[in-house]
């Protein structure tokens, strides 16, 4: 009894951490740009689904694998969201908070809404990795949860190593922490934000090829994740990265936790319960830079 | 009701104080137009049909959606995204205390009856405005002591909060059914639509009210620049939370009125997050953090929306967004901002820590 009970955790630990990954990829792409821009991005969710439409076509025009649909959608999305920056977020940044939140919203809005019109609001999935792996005789993990975990985990590695080891992701830390210093020292500022734009739009939809291989998505499903990864972004820290790849991980363990001991409605709220417990002990998140305005 | 028209700018009105109060003839003017208009409201159930009578209803109702949402968005920049919520929980608190009520009307005599009722009515009115304020206490004072984006973000999860419990909590609310009202305990379209129209014209004199008071340019003094409001002895949290909370409960006194005309609460109609995108869209469009601004929008929107979105639903939404998206970019100060001629001043935040760039065209 005692060791089924530790397995029973252990597999509930696994579960979250698969589930923490994609959070977390998410999650960063999110704080990047909080933390360069301090822009809120509203529309990160629908972005996220931008990249699983884009997969559920691939797929069902050419029958393309997810996995490597993947190549071409992170590039593509890579320039999306460049040219998202460059026509949109860059006409707000420095404005009061009103309005980017505000812009964001819009946009978010318009493309739920051309998501509706063009996919209508039917649940779409790829049905394309079955079977599960089986450690020891209790714990089991479902193939496609732990190839979109890897992939979440090796992507937010690789943007981690470019933000930390090339001049380019200096360039980005720079800017975050002092744009007028980093323009003075000669850094051109709307590249990197066009490029930080653009590298949190790829990461978000690389996370919607992976959920796509994992859940039944709609056009309306993005209010879910915007809503986890506001809380996780909290959580963390706001416009810290490994913070927001933390608070990925343990919200997506909370979750799973809870969903195991209690029931699944109930891990819907783990997100908005931490969020207050760490509004209350710690506001600045778990490795927050101090929010000033 | 407000003095004059220059005070449409909020950020103006602090600097040029002295100026604005010279003109006499403009506020006479302005009085004689709000007069008006609110004997034609008044007026407006003898001599219409059901059918303007209805859409003056929703276009008040948006009218005091939108000045709960101007006095906290609007007048601080504290952006949220959750206030259907409030609408929410004051539309279930309606439906619950008017059920709750109608076991009682059996044991009345035909003589006692209307006033049971109105007392009734007036009950559930508070009460939806009551539970909106203890709601939002809480909230307000756990994000609002924080500078920046955490109101934000904290209210756009409520909405899905409020929308999640009305649907798990069976006991109370009959989940995804829905309550349904019994007409005995309804009352008369007319009485709604007076109902709406006070909301509306009550939001309407807060906001105004407001706008010329100490508090209102404290307000304001927080969205142009936090720091320095604190610097100069603003106790930026209490006027916050003070804002919010206010703004919290016409929501909640809206949502019993709603109620009450539709007869029929459910969680997805109750919390729907397009009415918050329609708050935002006729502040905005009308001109934050004014008084008439969202008395503007709300016209215009409205009277789009009936003539216009109704016949494509779907597009209607996305039209809006659009329409948000144009407004930021084009007319951030809204329709009133652009009527005033004087070289704008910009939404820019000059403490921001992004770098400052050109004021938005």
């Amino acid at each position: 009894m005692e060791s089924l009970d530790i397995l029973f955790i252990v597999q509930l630990l696994i579960a979250g951490l698969l589930a923490g990954a994609l959070y977390a990829l998410l999650a960063c792409g999110l704080n990047l740009v909080f933390g360069v821009m301090r822009i809120i991005n509203v529309a990160h969710a629908e972005l996220m689904l931008i990249g699983a439409y884009f997969a559920y076509v691939l797929y069902t025009f050419f029958g393309l694998h997810p996995l490597i649909s993947l190549v071409i959608v992170v590039p593509v999305l890579f320039g999306l969201g460049q040219l998202m920056q460059r026509l949109f977020i860059e006409r707000v940044v420095g404005q009061h908070e009103l309005s980017s939140l505000i812009l964001t919203y819009g946009l978010s809005i318009v493309l739920m809404n051309l998501g509706l019109a063009v996919f209508s609001a039917d649940f779409k999935s790829i049905p394309v990795l079955q079977g599960s792996i089986v450690l020891g005789e209790m714990i089991t993990i479902p193939i496609t949860r732990s190839t979109a975990a890897l992939v979440a985990i090796v992507i937010t590695l690789m943007v981690y190593l470019f933000l930390k080891k090339t001049r380019l992701g200096k360039a980005i830390r720079a800017t975050s922490e002092h744009p007028k210093v980093a323009e003075i020292c000669g850094i051109d500022v709307v590249r990197v934000r066009m490029l930080t734009f653009g590298l949190a739009t790829a990461m978000a939809g690389a996370a919607g090829v992976m959920l796509s291989t994992i859940y039944s998505f709609s056009p309306e499903t993005g209010a879910d994740f915007i809503l986890k990864c506001f809380a996780i972004i909290i959580i963390g820290g706001m416009g810290s990265f490994s913070g927001a790849f933390a608070g990925g991980i343990l919200l997506g363990v909370a979750e799973a936790l809870v969903a195991g001991f209690f029931t699944t409605q109930w891990s819907e709220m783990v997100a908005y319960a931490l969020l207050v417990l760490v509004l209350l002990i710690r506001p600045t998140g778990l490795r927050g830079i101090a929010y000033a305005r | 009701m407000p003095g004059n028209v220059s005070s449409t700018t909020p950020a103006r009105n602090s600097r040029f104080q002295s100026r604005v109060t010279g003109s006499l003839v403009v506020p006479w003017l302005k009085m004689t137009g709000v007069i008006a208009i609110i004997l034609v409201a008044l007026a407006a159930p003898m001599m219409t049909s059901d059918y303007i009578l209805t859409f003056l209803l929703q276009l008040f109702m948006m009218l005091a959606l939108a000045q709960s949402w101007n006095l906290i968005s609007g007048m601080t920049g504290y952006v949220s995204f959750g206030h259907t919520a409030f609408f929410g929980v004051g539309a279930y608190t309606g439906a619950l205390i008017l059920t709750a009520g109608l076991p009682l009307t059996a044991c009345l005599t035909p003589t006692s009856l209307p006033w049971f009722l109105s007392v009734l009515f007036g009950l559930a009115i508070l009460c939806g405005a009551a539970v909106s304020f203890l709601v939002a206490l809480p909230l307000g004072i756990l994000t609002l002591r924080l500078k920046g984006p955490y109101f934000a973000i904290a209210m756009l999860g409520v909405n899905e909060i409020g929308r999640m419990v009305a649907t798990l909590w069976v006991d109370l609310t009959e989940g995804g059914d829905g309550i349904t009202l019994s007409p005995a305990v309804l009352p008369d379209i007319s009485v709604t639509y007076y109902a709406m129209f006070f909301l509306g014209a009550a939001a309407t004199g807060l906001v105004a009210w407001i706008h010329h008071s100490r508090f209102g340019l404290e307000l304001r003094t927080i969205r142009e620049d936090e720091g320095a409001a604190e610097m100069i002895g603003v106790n930026t949290t209490r006027d916050k939370v003070l804002a919010f909370l206010l703004s919290a409960t016409i929501p909640g006194a809206v949502g019993v009125v709603y109620v009450m005309y539709t007869s029929f609460v459910d969680p997805h109609s109750a919390f729907t997050p397009i009415l918050n995108l329609q708050m935002i869209v006729i502040v905005l469009l009308g001109g934050t953090g004014t008084i008439w601004g969202p008395v503007l929008g709300a016209v215009i929107i409205m009277g789009f929306r009936e003539f216009l979105w109704a016949e494509f639903p779907a597009a209607h939404l996305a039209l809006l967004g659009v329409l948000v998206i144009l407004v930021v970019f084009y007319m951030p100060r809204g329709i009133l901002g652009l009527m005033d001629k004087r070289k704008a001043m910009p939404l820019s935040h000059s403490t921001n820590h992004a770098p400052t760039k050109e004021p938005m065209p």
